[in-house]
């Protein structure tokens, strides 16, 4: 190891600073000597030579300086000359540049992208004051609101909880409040048009705790979240007051949401949206409002009404630990003395053993997308990593066959003196400028493509709202991306382009054979890109196979010819008693009057659009573990199950007997009937909602229907309940129409319907049930035009290479094609000798490429639907693609090298 | 170069280093006191001149260096011509033989 140890000595001294001073000193010391030796024999005293040699040079240290800024000056030259010569050999070859510039564009694009996200979704803290202090109760996983004991680990609480836990905890210097659900609704700000507008209620203390200050005015504070309806005043967000013409008179003037005035006493700053990241309200509206927002909700003082998210900021000393041990105890407590009755069962105890709240860091806000999308992120990481690899490696092939193609060059450069640093230096220039422009021209298409990523991957019409434009984070990430890329492919032909014998290289001619080891490099790259690109297309396949098969699941409704309007009953401030019932059911009838529609109804929810769940008690029917899990619950009109296409199998369906005031009855799914009827009609039967047994004769089921999904295709079959509107009275904002004609028609005329009805309720959006069931599947969908993007562009790009190693084969070996087909092989022998050779290097990438898919695949199992990640037929899809790629690839080089004239051929040299 | 004795035509002391250099390997003083001694005193080259010439010419390729002994057992950086450096001489001379030729026409007309 000593020679080792030698040479990193050697290495270091070449460059270190001291040493070059060092030599200048000593060469100066040199120069001052002589300089005073040759006046001494000419002469003077030693004294007067040595003070003359001195005045010559003037100061050592201006003569050193010069050096330096001599020597500084001719490295700016240089590689301004790198510059200019590498322009000048880029623009030469124009089709070698565009490809490259392209692939590498893709490349650093696509990562560019797929980061910016990841940066947003993943990394990026809110801007509030020292996030790393502020905690989330739970993993906000929840949406909405839940009636249940706590039980396990609770991600919604009640308001009293709320209360009564910012009194008494000694960890927190504060905790705020949001509830859990984005409202959307309808406002109008001082007599101006209505619009829809986003509110989120949160705590008077929800702003003081994050330490997010106004622009302008106030923000709320604990005064207007003391007691219900007292608050009504409302934080307009940056971006609205901007929508809005920055008016500077905003603050002071009045909101109207839903019956209310809301008098506006602040803006946000810009940059802050809130805590949840992808929502963006447009006010911020203190709790005490909640019935007024939404008043189809319970109480925010009943305890079993638990819908908050809450955080809370750490006092200055107090650890994590220490925080979560003083709020479970206080969880506790507060669980036995308030929820627990004088009674408990043996259930609630049970819950209550395991109730607990986990605190998670909140630094980077809430985030739904973040659990839902860091699987799908993480995969389109991969690929576009692999993607970039596979750039580098067909850039780093292309280079050295035109390295060899310039070896006369470099050799004549070297011969003239130029160093061999000197030209690797040079082709390094060449390939950071390729880099470069590369990077330029993917963080330009990356600011589309993040934005685009961000519309697919949002599951819905509203884009999540973020901000994707790249930013100094994601900008550094690609500078750091694109240094590393130009290292990648450029250092290896670099410094095999200039590793020759001179002479060889000035007097050689086409027909001689460059040394093995160069092509054995290129054929190396090649076989790498094929495994790669094997690791691509094979994922590829798997997600599309996969999205075939949830494409063609049976959803139980049929969902072609059914618009959806989104339709907002509390906008037109309708009373949610019998006349909400009355104006739903006019409104149904009415549309159903329309020609062309078959059936019409509102409902609760449709698929996709999440649930109400719960326990139920079946009179007479004792609980068993297969019975007390939940079932789904949805309120609809009569016309539901036409609207759906979903046939009742046994009894009857809803109706226009089913009344407010008439007996409570529900229709019931054939899971739910063979849950728990296993031998027995269950219509007739009667049932209550949770799980207790005092209500369970509450309700009659009149009917059973076919199955169907509910909240996603892959789910396995649900227990299912549907009541009747006219006695779940609520708000219900889809509503559904089943029709035949033209949709252009269909629109307007129900439209109009509706308007004739009560011209107050607003029209939020209009969809179709294809459109729906099409957006449950955006993750996949997602994935699977990506990945097959990408494959596809990676199979491009192994053309690419494969034609340039061939094409150089084959013109390295004429002579040696002429000499054989001089000596009687036939076009097709001389065809099969050069695809051989790619064959060979085929096969071996996909030994190498077949583990490695294996490997990947398990990545991707969770995105699968009905697929092993190790699904053969992908696989061998695959690697026929690989095949059929390469012969193609590989079959115009070959063709040409079968069409050499051998007399041509031998000539030549 | 009538001037003031020392004064030289720009850009002439590179390809005045470079003619003197291609005899043989130099150090920097080696090299200033040929100059002064071949011009016969006319030119005298400060080493805060010559030095950063010798490094620019270094840099750029005409020139490379070793350290070397000189004839009194000292140790010094001497400087030799590469190819680079003679075929940059051979185009400066020739540049030069034009450009006075030209100049000595312009005076006697």
């Amino acid at each position: 190891m000593a020679w080792l140890r030698n040479m990193a000595e050697r290495f270091r001294a070449h460059f270190s600073r001291e040493r070059v001073e060092h030599e200048m000193d000593e060469e100066l010391r040199g120069f001052l000597d002589a300089s005073a030796e040759a006046k001494r024999r000419a002469g003077m005293t030693p004294e007067d030579a040595a003070h003359a040699a001195r005045v010559e040079m003037g100061s050592p240290n201006a003569v050193k300086h010069h050096i330096r800024s001599a020597v500084w000056e001719t490295v700016v030259e240089n590689l301004w000359q790198d510059l200019r010569y590498s322009v000048r050999m880029l623009a030469k070859s124009p089709g070698f540049t565009l490809v490259a510039v392209l692939s590498l564009a893709l490349g650093i694009g696509a990562n560019t992208a797929i980061f910016s996200l990841m940066d947003v979704v993943m990394l990026r803290s809110l801007p509030v004051d020292e996030p790393g202090r502020l905690v989330l109760f739970g993993q906000g996983r929840m949406v909405g609101s839940t009636g249940s004991l706590p039980s396990e680990s609770s991600d919604l609480f009640s308001y009293p909880f709320f209360r009564s836990f910012s009194q008494t905890n000694q960890v927190f210097s504060g905790v705020a409040a949001t509830d859990s659900v984005e409202f959307s609704t309808h406002g109008s700000l001082s007599g101006a048009g209505s619009e829809v507008v986003t509110a989120s209620l949160v705590s008077g203390s929800f702003f003081s705790v994050l330490g997010v200050n106004p622009d302008r005015g106030r923000m709320l504070n604990d005064s207007d979240d003391r007691t219900p309806g007292s608050g009504t005043v409302a934080v307009a967000s940056y971006a609205w007051w901007q929508r809005h013409g920055s008016d500077p008179a905003a603050v002071g003037k009045t909101v109207h949401i839903e019956g209310i005035n809301y008098n506006i006493v602040g803006i946000s700053p810009p940059g802050f949206f809130g805590t949840t990241v992808g929502e963006a309200p447009d006010f911020w509206i203190p709790l005490s409002m909640e019935k007024e927002i939404s008043p189809g909700w319970n109480d925010l003082n009943n305890k079993w009404f638990q819908s908050l998210y809450l955080i809370a900021r750490l006092k200055p000393v107090v650890t994590p630990a220490q925080a979560a041990a003083n709020t479970n105890l206080l969880f506790k407590q507060y669980i036995r003395s308030e929820y627990l009755g004088q009674f408990p069962s043996q259930k609630d105890l049970a819950d209550f053993e395991h109730a607990q709240i986990e605190l998670t860091p909140a630094a980077r806000g809430l985030s739904r997308l973040r659990v839902e999308f860091s699987l799908p992120l993480e995969i389109l990481t991969a690929i576009a990593g692999l993607v970039l690899l596979i750039a580098c490696a067909n850039l780093a092939s292309l280079l050295l066959a035109r390295g060899t193609a310039r070896s006369r060059e470099f050799a004549m450069r070297m011969a003239i003196g130029a160093t061999r640093s000197r030209i690797v230096r040079q082709l390094l220039t060449e390939s950071f400028m390729l880099a470069l422009l590369g990077a330029a021209l993917g963080v330009a298409s990356a600011w589309k493509a993040s934005h685009l990523l961000l519309i697919m991957a949002s599951h819905s019409p509203q884009v999540a709202a973020m901000d994707v434009s790249p930013n100094l984070r994601v900008l550094g990430f690609t500078l750091i991306l694109t240094v590393f890329t130009g290292l990648l492919f450029g250092v290896a032909p670099a410094i095999r382009a200039t590793r020759f014998d001179l002479n060889g290289s000035l007097k050689q001619g086409r027909g001689m054979a460059a040394p093995a080891s160069r092509i054995s490099l290129a054929r190396m790259l090649i076989v790498a890109q094929i495994a790669l690109s094997l690791v691509l297309l094979a994922a590829a396949n798997l997600f599309l196979r996969s999205l075939v098969k949830l494409s063609n699941v049976d959803t139980g409704f049929n969902r072609q010819n059914v618009l959806v309007f989104s339709l907002d009953q509390g906008a037109a401030e309708i009373p949610s008693d019998a006349r909400l019932v009355n104006i739903q059911q006019q409104i149904e009838d009415r549309v159903q009057a329309v020609p062309g529609v078959h059936a019409a109804s509102f409902s609760c929810f449709l698929f996709n659009q999440g649930m109400w769940s719960d326990d139920i008690s079946v009179q007479g029917v004792p609980r068993t573990p297969e019975n007390s899990q939940d079932v789904i619950f949805n309120v609809v009109g009569k016309g539901f199950f036409s609207a759906m296409s979903l046939p009742i199998v046994a009894g009857r369906g809803l109706n226009a007997t089913d009344r407010t005031d008439s007996p409570k009855v529900a229709v019931i799914n054939e899971t739910m009937a063979h849950r728990f009827f296993p031998d027995g009609l269950p219509v007739g039967h009667r049932f209550g909602m949770g799980e207790s047994l005092m209500h369970s004769g509450d309700i009659e089921i009149v009917g059973v229907v076919k199955n169907a999904k509910y909240v996603a295709l892959q789910e396995s079959p649900e227990a299912a309940v549907y009541f009747p509107l006219s006695q779940h009275i609520q708000y219900l904002f889809n509503f559904e129409v089943r029709y035949t004609g033209e949709e252009a028609q269909m629109i307007p005329a129900v439209r109009r319907a509706i308007a004739e009805v009560n011209p107050n309720i607003p029209i939020n959006g209009i969809s179709t049930l294809a459109e729906q069931v099409e957006e449950s599947t955006a993750n996949q969908r997602l994935i699977a035009r990506l990945s097959a993007f990408f494959g596809l562009l990676a199979a491009f790009l192994v053309c690419i290479g494969i034609y340039g190693l061939l094409s150089y084969a084959v013109a390295r070996r004429t002579s040696e094609i002429g000499v054989r087909m001089a000596l009687g092989a036939r076009r097709s022998n001389v065809l099969w000798l050069i695809l051989r050779e790619i064959l060979v290097l085929v096969a071996i990438g996909i030994a190498i490429g077949v583990p490695l898919a294996l490997a990947g695949n398990r990545l991707a199992a969770k995105l699968l639907y009905g697929l092993s990640p190790a699904d053969p037929l992908s696989l061998f899809a695959a690697i026929a693609m690989m095949f059929a790629i390469a012969s193609l690839a590989g079959y115009l080089p070959a063709r040409k090298a079968s069409l050499v004239e051998p007399t041509v051929a031998l000539r030549c040299e | 170069m009538g001037q003031k004795q020392g004064e030289m035509v720009q850009g002439t002391l590179e390809m005045l280093i470079l003619k003197t250099l291609a005899l043989e390997p130099m150090h920097g003083y080696g090299v200033a006191l040929r100059i002064e001694q071949v011009s016969a005193g006319v030119f005298r080259v400060n080493p805060g001149s010559l030095l950063p010439a010798l490094a620019r010419m270094e840099r750029a390729g005409s020139v490379k260096s070793e350290w070397r002994s000189t004839e009194n057992n000292r140790r010094a950086k001497y400087y030799m011509l590469t190819a680079v450096g003679r075929k940059a001489l051979m185009d400066e001379t020739a540049a030069w033989g034009r450009q006075t030729a030209a100049i000595a026409r312009i005076l006697e007309a």
